[in-house]
């Protein structure tokens, strides 16, 4: 019995401290009537629409991919994307590829590249939306039939030779910086690269770099250095100028989760909440059997195996509640045996698809699969940082051809809401895919207040199950949904316990 | 109608009894369906039984009155139909005892006759879900409390659970045992002169066992 008593572990680095929310109290008791016309404004802006983007520029060879790499492993952030203007070259036709083959053909122009592209992909990134980068072979001269697919870019590095040459991608970057390495250097660099790795011969690979590297490179290159922040001689071997650029993109990038932090915690404060004006919102019935269940899961001396038993139940419940938010039903004659009498029923329109966040809303995977024969099932991990508290985006692996579908509901599940961000992340990377809000159930066991206000503010229109509701104040009259009289500061509503009890791990 | 609690009729459940009733739904589905409303009627049956208050100790140290479930259960099915709803009983008690009753007509009288029983020894002091998934007639759902009004459990403590109703069957239900708590997914038109509820879903044994 000594795995029953696993603490429940990880205290959730959610950002409201107890602090916070004092002071959240005197100010709702200050809101308006103007707070609820002022709902639609609110609006959440996920770290992935503002991405931070740094251009790397510098001769072939002066080792800017080296820096590139640099730069990832130590900012260590999740969603940080490389962008090799190596992929974004123009396809060349049959006569250019013969060149090419021949080494005629001048890759080393600015126009040999399809910067136009690259615009429109950091572009859509910058705005949030899927973008698909090319595969570019060297071997054939052509891009390859396959492309990658980002999505919640949080940090991008533009890296290639004219990463600082375009107007508008300079205009898009936070940080230019122009590698300048001695050209011989990048000369030998250069051969090992092109004889070892691409399979140019010794001849080949000179004669490219007489008629088009190094002409092209003091035509067009050079002078993009002017453009530049920050730039790096010598290349790699700068250790200090290398550790300086780093150090001040980390300060940058840390300023720029403080802010959003900052602008989740304001969220929904001085929301006028009053559950019953939300339609769009609903608790779980307080009946015998929730309560008692409830009882069973937050007792600290249930057993494992009944707590997840419990738990399941309960899931299994609210997502029978979730689809009474399915409106759309088609009415249908049904025979049955053995008379082939005529029965009026109904079939339901909505293709139904699920969406667990990674870890805590797959406590009801298996109350998933109980209710549904087949439902295509997508994972979002969502984590929030250590140090700053910052939720992030790890992880998406949403069901194919969502977006597409035209009648569906997607349920989006969480065991737990306590500061709301990981949820609103988690419905921004949905509408993001052309999800509707009204196409949305969110399903939660527990939620805070605080959390379900902020989902509310940003997002007013998605569906919402909850199963138990507490509350932000400690006033005398509780909402019928809340007659425990649970708080928003009791522990089982601010710490993530569900899943580590549920999985038995911390 | 005391006593009779009937499944709120979602658009949901509507939808779901489509499913099952529809005679060219395969067995596949028909169990998976099936089982999803006996939970329903399983987790209503729950909800109907007392609790009393209970301080409890959440995890993180705050106390708060919540609610303790009393009093002991125990399923009873009516063999061979009554059986397919032991799973979705056990889905929500999980070690729940399980009794069982047969009942056949008798070739020579017609009418229902006590086969086989088998019963918890201490059934005189449980709550008793009463499985069998139609109640048409009445017939052999009235034998089988009879049974357990005999091994002492009282009539309010006895909750028959099926998923489809004859108005005529909770009729007769209601005359004989009026303390009897019948929950039920739905309720039909009525019998028809063979005595099958119509529009019905079929014979649930034959389509839940795949004969």
């Amino acid at each position: 019995m000594a795995d029953t008593r696993i603490s429940p572990g990880v205290v959730d680095s959610s950002f409201i401290s107890q602090t916070n929310l004092r002071t959240s109290l005197v100010d709702s008791a200050t809101s308006t009537s103007q707070d609820v016309h002022r709902l639609n404004n609110s609006k959440y802006i996920p770290p992935w629409t503002e991405p931070y983007i740094i251009g790397v520029a510098g001769n072939s060879g002066s080792g800017k991919t080296s820096i590139s790499q640099k730069i990832i492993e130590h900012l260590n952030q999740p969603w940080t994307v490389l962008l090799s203007f190596d992929n974004f070259y123009k396809p060349l036709t049959k006569e250019q590829s013969v060149k090419a083959f021949n080494n005629e053909w001048d890759f080393d122009r600015p126009e040999s590249l399809d910067l136009d592209l690259l615009v429109e992909v950091v572009g859509k990134l910058k705005k949030g939306e899927k973008a698909e980068i090319p595969v570019y072979s060297f071997a054939s001269h052509s891009r390859t039939n396959k492309t990658t697919t980002i999505y919640g870019a949080n940090v991008i590095i533009i890296e290639g030779l004219y990463a600082l040459y375009d107007q508008r991608l300079l205009d898009m970057m936070d940080i230019k910086i122009y590698v300048d390495t001695d050209l011989d250097i990048c000369l030998s660099r250069r051969l090992t690269r092109d004889i070892l790795y691409r399979k140019r011969d010794l001849s080949g690979a000179m004669k490219q770099w007489e008629t088009f590297v190094k002409p092209n490179a003091v035509k067009f290159l050079n002078p993009t250095m002017n453009n530049a922040d920050l730039v790096i001689p010598r290349g790699l071997d700068n250790v200090n100028a290398i550790d300086l650029m780093i150090r001040h993109i980390q300060k940058q990038l840390y300023i720029k989760s403080l802010s959003h932090i900052e602008h989740l915690k304001t969220i929904g404060i001085n929301l006028k909440f009053n559950i019953e004006e939300f339609p769009n919102v609903k608790t779980l019935r307080d009946t015998n059997q929730t309560r008692g269940i409830n009882s069973i899961i937050f007792d600290k001396t249930t057993k494992l195996d009944d707590f997840i038993f419990n738990f399941n139940r309960v899931a299994t419940l609210i997502i029978e509640q979730a689809l009474g938010f399915l409106t759309s039903y088609s009415k249908v004659v049904i025979k049955t045996d053995p008379r082939n009498c005529e029965f009026d029923g109904l079939v339901q329109d909505d293709k139904i698809l699920a969406v667990t966040i990674i870890r805590s809303g797959d406590c009801f995977n298996q109350s998933i699969k109980r209710t549904f024969l087949d439902i295509p099932l997508g994972k979002l991990l969502i984590q929030s940082d250590s140090r700053t508290g910052e939720p992030q985006l790890h992880f998406e692996k949403l069901p194919k051809g969502m977006t597409e579908l035209t009648h569906k509901k997607i349920m989006l599940f969480d065991a737990q809401i306590v500061s709301g961000a990981a949820a609103i992340m988690a419905i921004q990377i949905l509408i993001d895919h052309k999800v509707k809000q009204q196409e949305i159930i969110l399903c939660a066991y527990l939620s805070t207040e605080i959390g379900l206000r902020r989902i509310l503010r940003v997002f007013p229109d998605v569906n919402i199950v909850i199963g138990k509701l507490s509350s932000m104040n400690g006033t005398e009259n509780f909402p019928d949904y809340n007659q425990e009289k649970f708080l928003d500061t009791d522990w089982h509503f601010r710490h993530r316990f569900i899943d580590s009890l549920y999985f038995g791990t911390p | 109608m005391p006593n009779v609690t009937v499944l709120p009729q979602t658009n949901q459940l509507i939808g779901l009894y489509s499913i099952i009733r529809d005679q060219n739904t395969k067995r596949g589905d028909f169990v998976f369906y099936s089982d999803r409303i006996i939970r329903l009627l399983v987790e209503e049956g729950l909800n109907q039984l007392p609790v009393e208050k209970s301080v409890i100790s959440c995890h993180g140290g705050h106390e708060y009155v919540g609610a303790k479930f009393l009093g002991k259960i125990c399923g009873v099915s009516i063999v061979r139909a009554g059986e397919s709803m032991e799973m979705g009983l056990r889905d929500c008690c999980r070690s729940v005892r399980i009794g069982k009753i047969l009942i056949q007509r008798d070739e020579e009288t017609a009418l229902p006759k006590l086969f086989y029983e088998k019963l918890p020894e201490d059934i005189s002091e449980r709550y008793v879900f009463l499985l069998d998934p139609m109640l048409a007639t009445g017939g052999s759902a009235m034998m089988a409390v009879e049974v357990l009004l005999k091994r002492g459990v009282k009539s309010n403590r006895i909750f028959f659970l099926n998923l489809l109703a004859a108005p005529e069957g909770i009729k007769a239900f209601q005359e004989k045992y009026p303390d009897v708590n019948i929950i039920t997914g739905g309720i039909d038109e009525k019998l028809d002169e063979d005595k099958y509820i119509v529009p019905g879903l079929g014979d649930f044994g034959d389509r839940y066992y795949g004969i």
